[in-house]
């Protein structure tokens, strides 16, 4: 990433200011370019993976009963991060997405809560809204938030089931 | 805990009700609705009910939530008003295919009063390729008569070899199969020596006996991406066509679910272990939709299904959730 910094010298010439606004020009430093924004991309891709797995059992602290979400949330259905945050009864709050992660790891599955701003906790997150990303909020049913994955058989992400159901005893 | 609550309830209600009458929605146990008593007998089918069960997913080691989850379904089975002639077991008895888990399901199966049936999931047959099931359970492909109504079993979740070019371990192969979406070993189904099987099994019968089949997967493409299908599902329907009366009965899917195709009703079956979301596919009959399940409530969304069997060949399928889970659409019953 180009580390430009344009300052925009906004001063006395309105006719100017008029015209950078129109142009889109009055931005702070020039746009990410290709090789910067496949960085980025690649280390959010990184993540989702981590969230993949970790979504299939691969922390063995988030589960004392060799359950793991991707049991009972198959594709990340019925845990859409878009619809937080929001009134959940069992807690009779408003909690945010990772509150009601965290009562999940420790209730179906009796394991560990995360940190909310743990590194787990973001792949999670990142896993659950890649899935998600631009499907309407809505509070209604589960099928209304499972957002079908266009991959082909056998491929989804390219990491190996990782301990789903394997029994740590 | 919700469902102590529930069960008590429900006992008691058992215990109270008459031969035949309205146990009701009270505990959200919906058994009964359908009066036997009134059955006119028909020429060939004399009225009866069966029950299921199914995934049940257990797990290694002692005293798991699931082991409890089996044995109130069967109790909830052995406690039913009006008895079941028989039992069916829809698969995933076990969570990792191991032989302790199928031991286990079997002696919590085992207390069931009533004659059981089983045919084989996924998760009961990937270790040793149903070496262990079928030491338990016998065959995995079969049928008999029962009262006028001829039942088949198949064994639906057979893949083409996909470990051997991949040097898979069975544990690795195990693992494999037990991924629900986007299935590493492809679509499943019945395969050839099935289809044969059940052409002759069938090709003396007339076509007003009416046909029950129970496989784990659905008989119609509902949602590839986690197998809730059957690949020879069309040629299943297309050797079944010529029969009048066709109910298709299946589990896998974890929850309630309706659907018509040609001569074939199909009736998914809700798990004991826990619920799925519905995956995103319009169904044709909506109203065959659970609730949404309560995270609260270890339950909710779980439960057993039973089927009576009208003179004529009829059938009324009723869910029996553990917790409140049906919509006023559901407990009225599902027609098969
Ligand atoms: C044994 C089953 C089970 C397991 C394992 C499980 N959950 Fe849940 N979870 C549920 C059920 C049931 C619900 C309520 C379903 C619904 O809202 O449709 C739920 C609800 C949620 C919700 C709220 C959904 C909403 O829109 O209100 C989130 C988020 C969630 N789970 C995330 C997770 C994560 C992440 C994991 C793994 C750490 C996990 N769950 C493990 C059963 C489970
Ligand atoms: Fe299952
Ligand atoms: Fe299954």
């Amino acid at each position: 990433m180009k580390a430009t910094f344009k300052r925009t010298l906004a001063i006395a010439i309105p006719a100017a200011i008029t015209a950078a606004l129109a142009s889109g020009a009055a931005q702070a430093r020039d746009p990410f370019d290709k090789e910067a924004l496949d960085k980025q991309n690649a280390q959010l891709l990184e993540l989702v993976e981590l969230g993949y797995n970790l979504w299939h059992g691969s922390n063995p602290e988030m589960s004392s009963n060799g359950l793991a979400c991707g049991n009972c949330h198959p594709d990340a259905g019925a845990s859409n991060p878009q619809t937080f945050p929001k009134y959940i009864q069992n807690m009779n709050r408003v909690v945010q997405w990772g509150e009601m992660v965290n009562w999940c790891v420790q209730n179906p599955q009796a394991g560990k809560a995360l940190a909310l701003e743990s590194k787990d906790m973001t792949a999670m997150y990142a896993y659950a809204m890649n899935l998600h990303r631009g499907l309407p909020i809505q509070p209604g049913l589960a099928a209304q938030q499972t957002k079908p994955i266009p991959v082909k058989y056998g491929k989804g992400f390219p990491s190996k089931p990782s301990g789903i159901g394997f029994d740590t005893k | 805990m919700d469902h102590k609550k529930d069960r008590r309830e429900f006992l008691q209600l058992t215990g109270k009700a008459g031969l035949s009458t309205i146990v009701g929605s009270a505990a959200g146990i919906n058994l009964g609705v359908f009066d036997l008593a009134h059955a006119q007998p028909g020429k060939k089918v004399s009225p009866f009910r069966f029950a299921m069960i199914t995934d049940s997913h257990l797990y290694s080691g002692e005293d798991h939530k699931f082991d409890r989850q089996l044995e109130d379904a069967v109790e909830q089975v052995n406690n039913m008003e009006v008895k079941p002639d028989f039992v069916l077991y829809g698969g995933d008895i076990a969570q990792n295919g191991t032989e302790d888990q199928l031991a286990k399901g079997k002696k919590i199966l085992s207390k069931l009063d009533t004659k059981l049936v089983l045919i084989p999931g996924e998760h009961d047959w990937y270790v040793d390729m149903g070496g262990a099931w079928k030491g338990m359970f016998g065959q995995d492909t079969w049928s008999f008569d029962h009262k006028g109504v001829h039942f088949i079993g198949m064994n639906s979740i057979l893949v083409p070899d996909f470990w051997t070019a991949k040097q898979m371990s069975p544990r690795e192969r195990m693992a494999a199969m037990e991924m629900l979406e986007g299935p590493i070993g492809g679509l499943w189904g019945v395969g050839e020596k099935q289809l044969e099987w059940l052409k002759k099994d069938v090709a003396k019968l007339s076509p007003d006996t009416p046909i029950v089949t129970f496989t784990h997967s659905p008989l119609w493409d509902y949602y590839p991406r986690w197998n809730f299908q059957t690949v020879d599902g069309p040629q299943i329907r297309e050797i079944l066509s010529k029969f009048e009366n066709f109910t298709s009965i299946h589990g896998h899917v974890h929850q309630t679910l309706y659907n018509k195709v040609g001569n074939m009703t199909s009736i998914g079956a809700m798990s004991t272990s826990w619920p799925w979301p519905y995956p995103p596919v319009k169904l044709a009959y909506p109203g065959s939709q659970m609730n949404r399940a309560d995270p609260g409530n270890e339950v909710d969304g779980m439960g057993t299904l039973s089927v009576s069997v009208k003179a004529g060949g009829d059938k009324l399928a009723e869910y029996q959730p553990f917790a409140e889970s049906l919509t006023p659409f559901l407990k009225k019953g599902l027609k098969a």
